[in-house]
């Protein structure tokens, strides 16, 4: 039992880590420019085929594909702040559907570049041995999945020290707290608003390129994503980096143990009502603010 | 990657379009060719892409194939085949719409579906009188006469798949099995109960998934291996999860047998896992290259040439879905023949006529009754795939309606548990 | 008075007459579900209004449809009692859910509401009984009406008669929702958008005016469900999914949510658009995300402000005309 129960923290701390990084970057395009992004499960997806496609079709080394993968999303990501949202600015209903129309598309995108069948696409992971971790026999991490919580560990890391110790994160921040306030201590909502999109645009690559091994790769892969992605980012607090990270690691954790001990449909309708629950108490999240009057 | 904007289709919209004008103009004195169209009403966008599209691509080559022999000869006349498709999204209200054009504007004389949504269209076709497939007979009840199932009745012939584990390593005393909560898990997993508890299996722990998009299949694949099972059946998951479970179940070390329905990513998740891990995997669905196939019984013209066409031109695009289509046209061709005619209830009787009908793996009879209410699906022989060094091969062929003939209780027992009969599928 | 607009109303209703005789079978399918949709999409908007964007609608639509079948199928109820009762079933589903839902607002209301409708639609999934889990309900009765001198009652479930029953009920439904529009409560729900904080301040509840607009919208939404169930003859749990709250989101944002007829302005257009680029297939969503896009990008307000901005225009130039206001 115990093995059972070190397993499942294990198996939690994974999807904990590649949850994270999508709700960071969620997190950062809604706090800053006041936008629902739609898209980002397909730029998760996105990054996922970028490493799909330069590691089979181009034959790349793995980590190399991701770091490409990242910036080739991180670039889409800008193209659309440029392109999509900033003429949307002040009209976050504009934007959604800005968000939507680039949904499409990138799918049908991904559909055609996977051969326009549908089919799955999977990517040979690089490394292949199993660890055992805690020195019990029976509780192991593949060195596939080590390697998913130390990219998202190092990322997630880079970006607290940018936020914090840089004075651009610093503005950063106060952009995704109060875009408004921000904007009338001088801070260009422009310059920021690119700097998220490409940041959060970046993240969600980032966790399709690493998970890319561990899942079929197919057109649809954003949809789940998002959702929990929504989830999590709310029972953070919007606008709280640190609210999405504790949040995904609570969110994954519940539902991994039910997963395992009860079944995954009661985990999906259990996951569903607690958030409810906890926006009853705090409308607002774990970490959010009041809104102001 | 493909290059033209479905200019086939488009081309072949246009054809018709001339098509039309032409049947105005006077014939002249040569011997009729005319057209038949067929209809496909399958998704061919959005999530549920994969169990449409490449379905249609394998119609176009069987159609090409055919006509490039000159058609079909139907009853003196010598008919080309042309399909029409339409996009249902797999919703019903879409395949109401879409069911509706194909039989009134495009005049197509049986539609293939994938099923699922049927009970939208359900009303029109009794009403219009059009024969339908469906690769899902868990659409059928009393009140679909039209439907019929002359392919893929999943989940019946899961059944043959552990008759023969059961024979082979009858060592093997204990299964886990994990399902999708949904009409594709639910009637398999009735069906692997029986089947299993037909051969004295016992079944040590169940685990559900709602949904392939937000299952944790690292943290199933661990509550199933705790049970320590002798076989995991992974019932009938999805594509995806069926890949995401094996590859974990490698990873946790897993070492027993493997038996799930489909296996379509075998390449792919072999390579992920290793050729050891992967040999003695026993699934459903063959390659159509497999020597096997060039048995006697089998009923698709030239499998091999077939198979080497498709993955020419999709390449990587392989599936179950590639040939069933194509397959459930073999059967309505041959039965087109006999009655002499394309019109959907002419066709339909001389299906039924003899109780029996060409069925692509063998001699298919007409079965269903008891336990869909309708006796349209047609059941035969069904391979029984096991991996070996890393391919997917026939290991043999068991007959559905043998085992039928001795369980059929067992699986209504099952059935009715998981309220899978037709009166309780409300 | 200008003579324009009856003019124009009786045109309007003479094409709506004239549809089922002009257009060809499956095209009518098309209409009734446009119909229905339009349904969707104004009821949509008197949540909007209130400055609230749910994505329970879609599911509270549902929720209709499936009471309204079930009451039909398990209470062998007609059509004429079922669809009704189903509707209060709903509004009275969606007064419940007022309760949590409205403690949240914006982004949290927006997936507040989600995950209230989602939980609602795992329920149909895995509750077979009654709910027939994820392959829905079918078999669901069309509507019939009995008539003295009729020996047998009329089916109104073929394509001809149930297009001018979904007309004549989304008619009186949408002539229910423009004068809610135009009463007090519906400036009060428009001043809550504007001034939340604002009208708070000077004694008005916006908890529940919020409700009342949740509660109407959530009846006819309803009713359009049932409508639905009615014609097509079977519910299921994926119609009612994320990914048509979606389409509904789009129709309305890119219709215009200022003025009534703007959400209607949206579903007409682009699900005619929709069936414009049929033939493109798996192509399809690439093209109307493409447009999505374009449109958006150059009517950032909507399909309606082209209207607004043709009416202002012919204003200027026939001055003899009354200055009407036109939209809010």
């Amino acid at each position: 039992m115990l093995e059972l129960i070190l397993q499942t923290c294990v198996n939690a701390l994974v999807a904990s880590s590649f949850t994270a990084l999508v709700a960071v970057g969620l997190v950062l395009i809604f706090g800053v420019m006041g936008i629902v992004n739609f898209a980002h499960g397909e730029l998760y997806m996105t990054g996922a085929f970028a490493v799909w496609y330069l590691t089979s079709a181009l034959g790349w080394p793995f980590l190399l594909a991701v770091a490409a993968a990242i910036l080739l999303v991180a670039a889409i990501g800008a193209v659309m702040e440029r392109l999509l949202f900033r003429p949307m600015r002040g009209n976050p209903l504009g934007g959604l559907i800005m968000s939507v129309g680039t949904l499409f598309i990138l799918q049908v995108l991904a559909l055609e570049l996977g051969g326009g069948t549908g089919r799955a696409k999977h990517v040979t992971p690089p490394w292949r041995g199993v660890i055992e971790v805690f020195g019990i026999e029976g509780v192991t991490v593949p060195v596939q999945r080590l390697a998913v919580i130390g990219i998202s560990v190092a990322l997630l890391g880079g970006l607290w020290l940018f936020l914090h110790r840089t004075r651009m994160g610093w503005a950063l921040r106060a952009c995704a707290q109060d875009p408004e306030a921000a904007a009338l201590q001088g801070i260009s909502i422009d310059r920021f608003s690119l700097l998220a999109m490409v940041l959060g645009a970046g993240l969600a690559g980032a966790a399709g390129a690493v998970m890319a091994p561990l899942l079929p790769v197919e057109p649809s892969m954003g949809h789940s994503v998002i959702v929990t992605a929504f989830i999590v980012i709310i029972v953070g607090g919007i606008g709280s980096v640190e609210g999405a990270v504790i949040a995904a690691i609570l969110y994954t954790f519940f539902d991994t143990f039910v997963t395992t001990f009860l079944d995954g449909t009661i985990a999906s309708i259990l996951g569903l009502l607690i958030m409810m629950l906890v926006l009853v108490i705090r409308p607002t999240g774990i970490m959010g603010v009041r809104e102001k009057v | 990657m493909r290059t033209s904007l479905s200019r086939r289709r488009l081309l072949g919209t246009t054809a018709a379009g001339l098509g039309l004008a032409a049947a105005g103009l006077p014939r002249l004195g040569r011997a009729a060719e005319q057209t038949v169209r067929i209809g496909f009403l399958a998704p061919m966008s959005g999530d549920y892409v994969d169990w449409g599209l490449p379905g249609l691509y394998g119609c176009e080559i069987w159609a090409e194939n055919v006509n490039a022999q000159g058609g079909l000869k139907i009853g003196g006349d010598t008919y080309k085949i042309e399909f029409v498709g339409y996009d249902d999204e797999a919703e019903t209200d879409k395949a109401l719409q879409g069911a509706k054009k194909l039989v009134l504007e495009d005049e197509v004389k049986f539609i293939l579906m994938l099923g699922g949504n049927y009970s939208g269209v359900q009303n029109f076709v009794n009403q219009e009188k059009m024969l339908v497939s469906t690769l899902l007979p868990s659409d059928m009840s009393p009140d679909t006469p039209y439907l019929i199932a002359p392919c893929e009745t999943h989940p019946f012939y899961n059944v043959t798949g552990v008759e023969w584990l059961a024979k082979n390593r009858p060592e093997l005393k204990t299964a886990a099995m994990v399902y999708p909560d949904d009409s594709l898990g639910l009637p398999s997993l009735a069906t692997y109960r029986a089947a299993f508890e037909a051969e004295g299996i016992k079944i040590v722990t169940e685990k559900a998934y709602p949904d392939e998009a937000s299952a944790d299949f690292t943290a199933l694949t661990t509550a199933l291996l705790a049970a320590k099972p002798d076989i995991l059946c992974l019932d009938t998951c999805g594509a995806g999860a069926v890949s995401q479970i094996t590859e974990q179940a490698f990873l946790q070390g897993y070492k027993g047998q493997m038996i799930s329905c489909t296996l379509d990513y075998y390449k792919q998740v072999t390579e992920k896992t290793s050729k050891e891990f992967m040999e003695g995997f026993i699934f459903q669905f063959p390659n159509f290259d497999d020597p096997m196939m060039q048995k006697d019984q089998i009923n698709f013209p030239d499998p091999k040439g077939f198979y080497d066409a498709y993955v020419k031109k999709y390449p990587d695009a392989w599936s179950a879905v590639s040939w069933e289509y194509p397959a459930i046209m073999v059967t309505w061709a041959d039965a087109a023949q006999k009655a002499g005619s394309v019109e959907p209830m002419k066709v339909l009787e001389a299906m039924k006529a003899s109780g029996t009908s060409p069925h692509v793996f063998g001699k298919g009879e007409w079965w269903g009754t008891e336990v869909l209410g309708v006796d349209n699906a047609l059941i035969a022989d069904w391979p029984v795939v096991v991996m070996r060094d890393g391919m997917p091969t026939i290991a043999e062929f068991r007959s559905i309606p043998d085992w039928m003939s001795k369980h059929t209780d067992l699986l209504i027992k099952h059935m009715t548990d998981l309220k899978q009969m037709p009166d309780q599928r409300a | 008075m200008s003579a324009a607009r009856p003019l124009a109303a009786l045109v309007l209703a003479l094409a709506l007459v004239a549809i089922p005789f002009l257009v060809k079978p499956y095209q009518l399918d098309i209409a009734i579900f446009l119909l229905i949709n339009i349904l969707v999409v104004v009821s949509y908007r008197l949540v909007t209004i209130t400055g609230e964007w749910s994505l329970a609608h879609v599911v509270m639509m549902g929720v209709g449809g499936y009471a309204s079948a079930l009451l039909a199928k398990r209470a062998g109820l007609e059509f004429w009692l079922s669809m009704p009762l189903a509707a209060l079933f709903t509004a009275s589903v969606a007064f419940i859910l007022s309760f949590p839902l409205f403690r949240m607002k914006a982004f949290y209301f927006l997936i507040g509401s989600f995950a209230a409708g989602e939980a609602i639609r795992l329920t149909w999934i895995r509750f077979y009984d009654p709910f027939g889990g994820p392959k829905g309900l079918k078999l669901i009765p069309p509507p019939e009406l009995s008539l003295p001198w009729l020996e047998e009652p009329l089916n109104l479930g073929r394509p001809v008669s149930y297009y001018f029953l979904t007309m004549l009920i989304v008619g009186l439904s949408l002539l229910v929702l423009w004068r809610i529009e135009r009463s007090r409560i519906g400036l009060t729900l428009q001043a809550i958008h504007w001034r939340d904080v604002l009208a708070e301040s000077i004694g008005v509840n916006t908890w529940r005016y919020r409700t009342l607009a949740h509660v109407v919208a959530s009846f006819f939404a309803a009713v359009a469900g049932a409508l639905l169930a009615h014609y097509v003859g079977a519910v299921t749990p994926t119609r009612f999914g994320l990914h048509i709250m979606l389409y509904v989101l789009v129709w309305v944002i890119v219709g215009g949510t200022r003025t009534f007829y703007g959400p209607i302005l949206g579903v007409v257009t682009l699900s005619i658009l929709d069936e414009f680029i049929r033939e493109f297939d798996e192509y399809r969503p690439l093209i109307y995300g493409l447009i999505l896009i374009l449109t958006v990008r150059f009517l950032p307000h909507g399909l309606e402000s082209i209207v607004l901005r043709a009416i202002a225009a012919w204003r200027e130039r026939s001055p003899g005309v009354s200055r009407m206001p036109v939209g809010e």
